[in-house]
């Protein structure tokens, strides 16, 4: 896990007072690298939120929910979780069926988005099925897109 | 020993025989009489018996019974229709061994043929129906048994008898019944015949059964019950029909559609993997040029190419490892050869001797059952360098590893086994996903995911198969069917 401060914060706070609150905190689940940084600069650049935190896959996240779940804090819990499939350890499947079980207990609106590069119709129809998944999306992620999502939850 | 006394009697006049000598066959008084020729023509050739005086419908069995006790001694029993003089058939009899006589001082050298007429004349109706019923059972190598349960006898007949290669006299048994059948088969065989013959149930199966000589061929049973007039069951009834070539273009058109199917489960398999683990590369090549254009900063853009190179690499890693599994694919039909499990086994050692001594691993080897398989040499090493690899990077943090190997032979198959004491792995959690590619399960920084899924792509691609056995903290097993 790394909790990431983003760049401009303070400035992303004072912005965030003027307009409807900002998402303050995010949740990357990806095991790859390359592509948690890239998100982290779009994230950064289009000031998105406020911080980011990130795991290398499922085990580990829900590692930290369950965790969290013993001493609950706001602030660390996220608004918004976006979590790839293919994963080690735990993949993203098994994470959203462990998670569900527990979002309740958070007292907070947690919204879970899938992104994998995954196409199969297959995978697409069984995230829809899911009431807890808020919507799938397909790698590559277009930065707009990705505006377009902090902003709707944003506004919520 | 005791000696039988025979009664000297007069060979030509009591019985039909047919003498066999010097390629020449001699027939006896009685038995021209009895066809009512003179005794003249005393010599004939065996062609004319066949062609003249046998019932065509016979003849082929004869000639066939006939050669193998001319030459290998074989006793037979065959009753037959032969042609009498006026043109009519008469039932006899024929049989190799006369209980009555003893030949053996004066005519060593010649063999003999004895011909009985039947006590009792088969009826017309009777011949006429066993026509249709002979035909039938020839014609799709169908025999009937009966089972007496109240007599405990069993009978067979004469199709029966051909089908498994017994002797036209040759008198079933129950005793004798494990003779029939191959040991695998017991069960089965004992499981339909007693539902059958306690509840009534009919049967119908498919099984091997076991010839006079040993023969293991496919037999379509059928059974049913029969009733007295009280409604018990008195007796089973059934036939057994062979069904052997059929059988085996069944089995082989099942082994090349099991075949097919695992290649096509493959190739799909493949496509998956190639759409996305190379997607996964692309979309971060797209999200990092449209990064790049909404960057204005120049240094930040700078930094961003730098990561162009990062994917670039893992890209590159990815193609290599797809093709290695296309080059498994593709030099399945390379040079298989014989080679030896201890023989591999020792280029393995000599090439992971460092990993092997650094961590205190201890490989114990056997291959006393079967040490040489044909295969290709490189796919061996390579199978068992991943497997041992394997074991010593999962092994269990508080002993020392110990890589047990051996080779043995199951339902005429090589099987190589290799356990280990490692961690194990949760076979229900992961079974499914063990072999495919960039799947790990461990919190273990060398995991790539790539080595077992390369394994099975290899024996799979020779048509063999992988599976695994374990116990989280204790052991795993990988056992390799040739």
């Amino acid at each position: 896990m790394s909790l990431v401060k983003l760049k401009n914060s303070q400035l992303l706070k004072s912005l965030s007072n003027m307009n409807n609150k900002l998402i303050e905190l995010a949740c990357i689940i990806d095991d790859d690298d390359i592509y948690i940084n890239l998100v982290k600069r779009v994230i950064e650049t289009k000031k998105l939120c406020e911080n980011l935190i990130t795991f290398k896959n499922g085990k580990q996240s829900i590692d930290y929910f369950e965790a969290l779940l013993q001493n609950l804090d706001n602030n660390k819990i996220p608004d918004i979780i976006f979590i790839d499939l293919n994963m080690p350890v735990m993949d993203g499947w098994e994470f959203i069926e462990q998670f569900t079980k527990i979002k309740n207990r958070f007292n907070k609106l947690i919204t879970l988005y899938i992104v994998s590069s995954s196409i199969n119709p297959v995978d697409i129809d069984r995230a829809k099925s899911l009431n807890s998944v808020k919507d799938y999306l397909v790698k590559p992620i277009v930065i707009n897109e990705l505006e377009n999502i902090f902003n709707v939850n944003e506004s919520v | 020993m005791v000696q039988i006394k025979m009664p000297p009697k007069p060979i030509d006049n009591s019985i039909g025989y047919l003498e066999l000598k010097n390629n020449n066959i001699y027939c006896s008084k009685v038995f021209l009489s009895d066809l009512g020729y003179s005794a003249k023509n005393k010599k004939i050739s065996l062609e004319f018996f066949l062609s003249n005086l046998i019932h065509k419908d016979d003849s082929h069995q004869f000639r066939n019974n006939y050669f193998s006790f001319i030459k290998n001694n074989l006793d037979f029993r065959q009753s037959m229709l032969i042609e009498s003089k006026g043109g009519k058939y008469k039932e006899f009899v024929c049989t190799t061994s006369h209980d009555n006589i003893n030949f053996s001082n004066h005519r060593a050298k010649s063999k003999f043929l004895f011909f009985n007429k039947r006590k009792y004349k088969t009826n017309k109706k009777v011949k006429k129906n066993q026509f249709y019923y002979k035909e039938t059972a020839e014609m799709t190598s169908t025999g009937s048994w009966y089972v007496d349960l109240i007599k405990r006898k069993s009978y067979w007949d004469q199709q029966t008898r051909r089908i498994l290669e017994y002797p036209e006299d040759y008198i079933p048994s129950i005793n004798k019944s494990v003779s029939y059948y191959p040991e695998e088969y017991f069960d089965l065989v004992k499981k339909l015949f007693l539902k059958c013959s306690i509840e009534g149930e009919s049967f119908n199966s498919e099984i091997k059964m076991l010839t006079k000589n040993n023969r293991e061929f496919w037999v379509k049973v059928k059974g049913k019950p029969v009733f007295n007039d009280k409604k018990k069951i008195i007796g089973v009834r059934g036939i057994f029909q062979d069904i052997d070539e059929t059988k085996a273009k069944e089995l082989s058109l099942q082994r090349t559609s099991n075949i097919i199917a695992s290649q096509n489960k493959r190739l799909f398999n493949f496509a998956h993997i190639v759409s996305h683990n190379l997607r996964s590369h692309t979309s971060n090549l797209s999200l990092v040029v449209e990064l790049i254009n909404a960057t204005e900063s120049k240094e930040e853009k700078l930094e961003l190419i730098n990561t162009v190179e990062d994917i670039a690499s893992s890209l590159n890693d990815t193609i290599e490892h797809l093709n290695e599994v296309v080059t498994i694919q593709t030099s399945t039909n390379k040079s298989i050869s014989p080679i030896k499990f201890s023989e591999s086994l020792k280029h393995v050692k000599i090439s992971i001797g460092q990993i092997i001594t650094k961590n205190r691993a201890t490989i114990n080897s056997d291959f006393s059952k079967i040490d040489t398989i044909n295969y290709i040499p490189a796919y061996l090493e390579s199978i068992l360098l991943n497997l041992i690899t394997n074991s010593i990077k999962y092994k269990h943090p508080e002993r020392d590893p110990v890589i047990k190997i051996r080779s043995y032979v199951e339902n005429s198959k090589t099987v190589l086994e290799i356990t280990d004491n490692g961690v194990g792995i949760d076979l229900e959690k992961f079974g499914g996903k063990l072999f495919g590619m960039y799947k790990t399960f461990h919190y273990n920084k060398d995991a790539v995911g790539i080595g077992l899924f390369i394994t099975k792509n290899q024996i799979e691609a020779l048509n063999g198969e992988i599976n695994v056995f374990s116990e989280v903290e204790k052991f795993t097993t990988f056992k390799i069917t040739f």
